[in-house]
């Protein structure tokens, strides 16, 4: 479904202007693309519907209390690598988690309001998962750059 | 952030584009009162507008994780020219396997490779690059982001 969409020109110049102000209206965007309202709001519409677009707000870290950021890479011994990673994604504090190639099977991002959680995270919930052989991470100390405007994005929920 | 903020937040994380009018309605409050939330969250840079496409409308369609082991007294100054490709779309200064993480969006593998093994290894003090290609993302969420710059425009309509 929406696999044949394809993005053209004035999808393109429609997205970059969201991207700059998510929240600009129909008509701002029409005037700065020389288009007329009705066909922002209807391109909008239709890449939303494709699951293709989402315009949102996106939070900071810090509006969510998340102090602590640390990625976890993850060997698997002994079971699928994919069971093993759906069973770790449905903790809150793994905030994301892929399959990737390589060394480890599994790289995970863990975001924690304090050090504190880290104790009750390893000891009572990630022991708890099986086919966990080893787990490297590597705590950032200092966040450079963190922004994804290009992610997979979820069908929405029928409302 | 209070509840209000809290409350403000979740619905525009789902749709920013709802009116200013339509969420004073649904949480009972004065238009006013929304519009000058929404500009202090902004301000203070808990919250921004933005565009997110999925892996299919760009080309850009997999994703790498490059550990980078860099001389530790430079690590800030690479950190920062890593920061600066533009296919990169995160960089952490670590303590860990290595001392920076960089999150890069690819399309074709020497791509990867070029972003890898040309422009980060070819920095001065940068002395080894660990890549590793995410074959499935089985959880993401693109909502939660460190907002750093000021390149998003400021809400200041009507």
């Amino acid at each position: 479904m929406g696999d044949d969409f394809i993005a053209d020109e004035i999808d393109r110049a429609i997205v970059e202007q969201l991207r700059l102000n998510g929240r600009a209206t129909n008509q701002q965007i029409a005037d700065r693309l020389e288009l007329t309202a009705a066909t922002v709001s209807a391109r909008i519409r239709r890449m939303e519907d494709e699951n293709k677009l989402r315009v949102v707000a996106v939070s900071d870290f810090s509006a969510h209390g998340y102090n602590v950021l640390m990625e976890v890479a993850i060997e698997v011994d002994g079971r699928p690598a994919s069971e093993v990673a759906t069973e770790l994604a449905a903790f809150p504090e793994v905030f994301a988690a892929h399959l990737v190639t390589g060394r480890y099977d599994i790289d995970m991002l863990v975001a924690l309001h304090d050090f504190d959680e880290l104790s009750d995270l390893m000891l009572n919930k990630f022991s708890k998962v099986r086919g966990i052989r080893s787990m490297s991470p590597a705590i950032a100390v200092d966040i450079v750059k963190y922004k994804f405007d290009v992610a997979p994005i979820e069908a929405r929920t029928a409302a | 952030m209070d509840d209000l903020d809290r409350q403000l937040v979740e619905i525009l994380s789902t749709d920013a584009r709802v009116s200013n009018r339509k969420i004073a309605a649904d949480l009972g409050v004065t238009e006013g009162t929304v519009r000058g939330r929404i500009k202090r969250l902004q301000q203070d840079r808990l919250i921004a507008f933005t565009a997110i496409t999925s892996f299919g409308l760009e080309n850009s369609t997999k994703m790498a994780f490059i550990g980078v082991l860099a001389e530790v007294e430079r690590v800030r100054e690479i950190a920062k020219r890593i920061a600066d490709l533009s296919t990169v779309n995160a960089v952490m200064i670590t303590m860990g396997r290595f001392n920076i993480l960089a999150i890069c969006l690819f399309n074709e593998l020497d791509h990867l490779h070029t972003v890898a093994s040309d422009q980060i290894l070819s920095l001065p003090g940068v002395h080894h690059v660990e890549t590793s290609i995410a074959v499935k993302t089985v959880k993401y969420d693109a909502r939660v982001v460190r907002i750093t710059e000021t390149d998003h425009i400021i809400d200041n309509d009507d």
